[in-house]
């Protein structure tokens, strides 16, 4: 047996408590560190022990494995050790923190945690050393003290086994902070859920995965609010240890969110998390990227400007150009890049029968080339003049050069999603000021924004412009 | 003379890799013709020589004017044209074509139309827009996206007056994001941004040249090298439309006009005239048209 015991210094949760990056709980933080080392890690009075011996062969004997734990994979808060062949024996020492460890017969009945509620009693009768308590009759401690100061004592000496609750990784992550001050707006809140988000990369690491969504929730004071609660969820498309860019988000979330009443509590529950593969790092300096990922890119521009605002078009068979490409929200088909998915995967199914013509946009360049650069989103009606549409905002006449492309599609439509139906017969025409232009003349009255035929002539629209 | 002084001027604006050996060349020219073997010496009367790698325009008389013979790649590019008159994917899609990875739209002007810029080889999927209102989220954007490491290039478009008016410190602070993380950066602005103080390393002015023609005139404002006096004229459409407004151009001394009255008869007469020349009748509206939906379009 050999069991280490690891305290965290009181300076590690005191005066540090303002940084960056100091944890909630940093005594349940350091035993989920120290899982990686052993399963049997135990949290007892303040202190995290963990049993090695089973696991040094592992990791190439006491001396290698020692190594690791105390230099190489440094802790997570700053922490004291003590280690020994039992763990009461290596608390006591962890209590004393003296520089020389001292033999078990030398040291204090105080560090016994078994021995103090006895203590005034054995120090009147001279006992004060754990040597000395040993040295006493067994059958009269058991009946002056009870059993269980032997039981302590055999532990202690390596008589009896030590069996502990041993700590487990918790499924789902959840912290709960107590805010130093009253947080008045919602910014200000981030304050503390970095320290949360500190907690949650600590858990994170030990169960090798990566968050995709969390849940940050605040209890507001329940004096001034009827419902004293608000969360924000935040997602990310990948999953990511990189805390910097989880916190990034619930910034820019936070910024929207405002506090009715002050906010005394918060706290973090990790709602979805994926395996976090691992990644192939390069010997070589140039395949060094700097810069963040495109889905990180896309989540941030996102959380600001709004997923609406940030926008990817997927192919979609119709004959009608307004409905040739939807737009859809952009992040959380970042992977598509990555994965360089072909467009023909976009297609949603309904397409069904039309699907002949859903290919490739590349293979029909020889037709195509005749599509506009620019679409404008709403058809611009042109005023007519002569029979003539004339250009929109001079007013100088359009010259038609080729035309009409007719189509007509759309009549099927009965829902709102399917479209309206469209008659059109697009032109290719020309304006002296607006150079090449794709303009559409309505073929049947009473299906354009304005409606209906008016005395002067069918309807022209703007629709696309050749950049 | 005035060339002179606008070498000159060049030499001020172009501060990086400079030694301003121009007024002491004016003096003795001869001690510094050692000048010519030294790669970080530029000469203000020469183009300069390749500092970043440069993407090819896809315009050869471009190309011949552009110091290294292309765009700058991690250099802010402004181009600067009127308001009503686009003309910037004419004159940027064949370098987009060249390179991979995701184009970023920052306050597009329009819809970009997928089927349209697929058929001069850009895949639409590699577009992303960024719809952004105010200037400051469009160049908050702009400066997210070229930090980012999967982004190849960004197109902003800049408006100008008003609240919104673009600083030229803030434009500094793109050329600086662009050229930390060599990305191609073209920011669109408009005509009125000519007279205004610019860090672009490239200043190009686009309009479409008038009267039918269907080139594209360039004016290079600013370059690394001597000014242009003349504006470039370049052949920018996709073949095929080069090709239709070719046959055009002969007819458009009597262009086709629909009167309303019976407007569906004279329609079916100019379709039917218009198949005599073989060109314009053949504007399938969709390829393949074997399609049920095109045969009202055959049989009109």
């Amino acid at each position: 047996m050999h069991w280490i015991a690891l305290q965290p210094l009181p300076d590690a949760t005191g005066p540090q408590d303002d940084d960056d990056g100091a944890l909630v709980d940093a005594l349940a933080a350091l035993g989920w560190w120290a899982l990686q080392f052993t399963p049997r890690v135990a949290q007892v009075e303040g202190a995290v022990l963990m049993e090695v011996s089973a696991s040094e062969r592992l990791f190439g004997g006491r001396k290698p494995l020692l190594d690791k734990i105390y230099k190489k994979n440094k802790p997570v808060a700053l922490v004291q050790y003590a280690r020994a062949a039992t763990s009461l024996i290596a608390i006591a020492r962890l209590q004393l923190s003296g520089p020389a460890s001292r033999k078990p017969d030398d040291l204090p009945l105080t560090t016994l945690l078994a021995a103090r509620p006895h203590l005034p009693t054995l120090t009147r009768i001279g006992c004060t050393a754990w040597g000395q308590l040993r040295a006493l009759p067994r059958g009269g401690l058991v009946r002056r003290f009870g059993a269980g100061l032997v039981d302590a004592l055999d532990r202690a000496y390596g008589a009896k086994p030590e069996l502990y609750p041993w700590l487990e990784l918790p499924a789902v992550f959840e912290a709960r902070l107590e805010l130093t001050a009253r947080i008045d707006n919602a910014p200000a809140l981030m304050f503390g859920a970095r320290r949360l988000l500190a907690q949650l990369h600590v858990w994170l690491q030990a169960r090798q995965r990566g968050i995709l969504a969390l849940e940050l929730g605040w209890e507001l004071d329940a004096r001034r609010q009827d419902a004293p609660r608000g969360q924000l969820v935040v997602r990310t498309a990948e999953p990511t240890l990189d805390m910097a860019h989880v916190q990034r988000l619930l910034a820019e979330n936070l910024a929207r969110v405002t506090l009715h009443a002050p906010a005394l509590y918060l706290h973090l529950r990790s709602l979805e998390t994926a395996a976090l593969p691992g990644t192939t790092t390069s010997l070589l300096p140039d395949d060094v990227r700097v810069g963040d990922s495109l889905h990180h890119l896309l989540e941030r521009l996102s959380a600001r400007l709004g997923a609406e605002h940030v926008l990817r078009a997927v192919p979609y068979a119709d004959h009608r150009p307004e409905r040739m490409q939807v737009w859809q929200a952009a992040s959380p088909a970042a992977s598509v890049f990555a994965t360089n998915s072909v467009a023909a995967h976009a297609y949603p199914a309904r397409a069904g029968g039309q699907n002949h013509a859903s290919k490739q946009p590349k293979t029909d360049a020889r037709s195509d080339a005749l599509y506009p650069t620019w679409l404008l989103t709403q058809p611009l009606k042109l005023p007519v003049r002569n029979n003539t549409p004339q250009c929109a905002e001079e007013g100088g006449p359009l010259t038609l050069l080729a035309g009409p492309q007719r189509v007509e599609a759309g009549w099927w439509g009965v829902s709102e999603e399917d479209g309206a139906c469209a008659l059109r017969d697009y032109f290719l025409a020309r304006s002296e000021q607006m150079g090449l232009l794709w303009v559409y003349q309505e073929r049947l009255p009473g299906q354009g924004a304005a409606g209906g035929r008016t005395a002067t002539g069918p309807d022209w629209y703007l629709h696309g412009v050749f950049a | 003379m005035v060339n002179t002084f606008s070498q000159i001027a060049c030499v001020g604006f172009c501060l990086q890799n400079i030694l301003i050996f121009y007024t002491v060349y004016m003096a003795n020219p001869l001690p510094i013709t050692f000048a010519r073997e030294m790669p970080s010496v530029w000469r203000a009367d020469e183009l300069a020589r390749p500092v970043d790698a440069v993407v090819a325009t896809g315009h050869a008389a471009l190309d011949a004017q552009l110091p290294a013979g292309g765009w700058p790649v991690g250099a802010l590019v402004e181009v600067l044209q009127s308001k009503s008159n686009l003309n910037e994917w004419r004159l940027l899609l064949p370098a987009l074509t060249r390179c991979s990875g995701p184009v970023l739209l920052v306050g597009a002007p329009h819809q970009p139309f997928g089927p349209g810029l697929a058929a001069q080889g850009l895949d639409p999927q590699r577009l992303l827009c960024v719809t952004a209102q105010t200037t400051a989220q469009r160049l908050w954007a702009c400066e997210q996206a070229l930090r980012c490491a999967d982004v190849t290039a960004v197109l902003a478009w800049l408006p100008q007056g008003g609240s919104g008016r673009v600083r030229p410190e803030q434009l500094r602070r793109l050329q600086m994001a662009a050229s930390t993380h060599s990305k191609l950066l073209f920011v669109m602005r408009p005509l009125a941004a000519r007279e205004e103080s610019s860090p672009a390393a490239l200043r190009v002015l686009v309009s479409g040249q008038g009267s039918g023609q269907e080139g594209l005139a360039l004016h290079i404002l600013k370059r690394r090298g001597p000014p242009l006096a003349q504006p470039l004229s370049l052949p920018a459409r996709a073949a095929r439309l080069a090709a239709l407004l070719a046959v055009t151009r002969r007819q458009v001394a009597a262009p086709l006009v629909i009167s309303d009255k019976d407007g569906d008869e004279e329609r079916r007469e100019a379709n039917h005239d218009a198949s005599h020349d073989t060109f314009i009748a053949r504007i399938t509206p969709f390829p393949g048209a074997s399609h049920a939906l095109d045969r009202t379009a055959a049989a009109a």
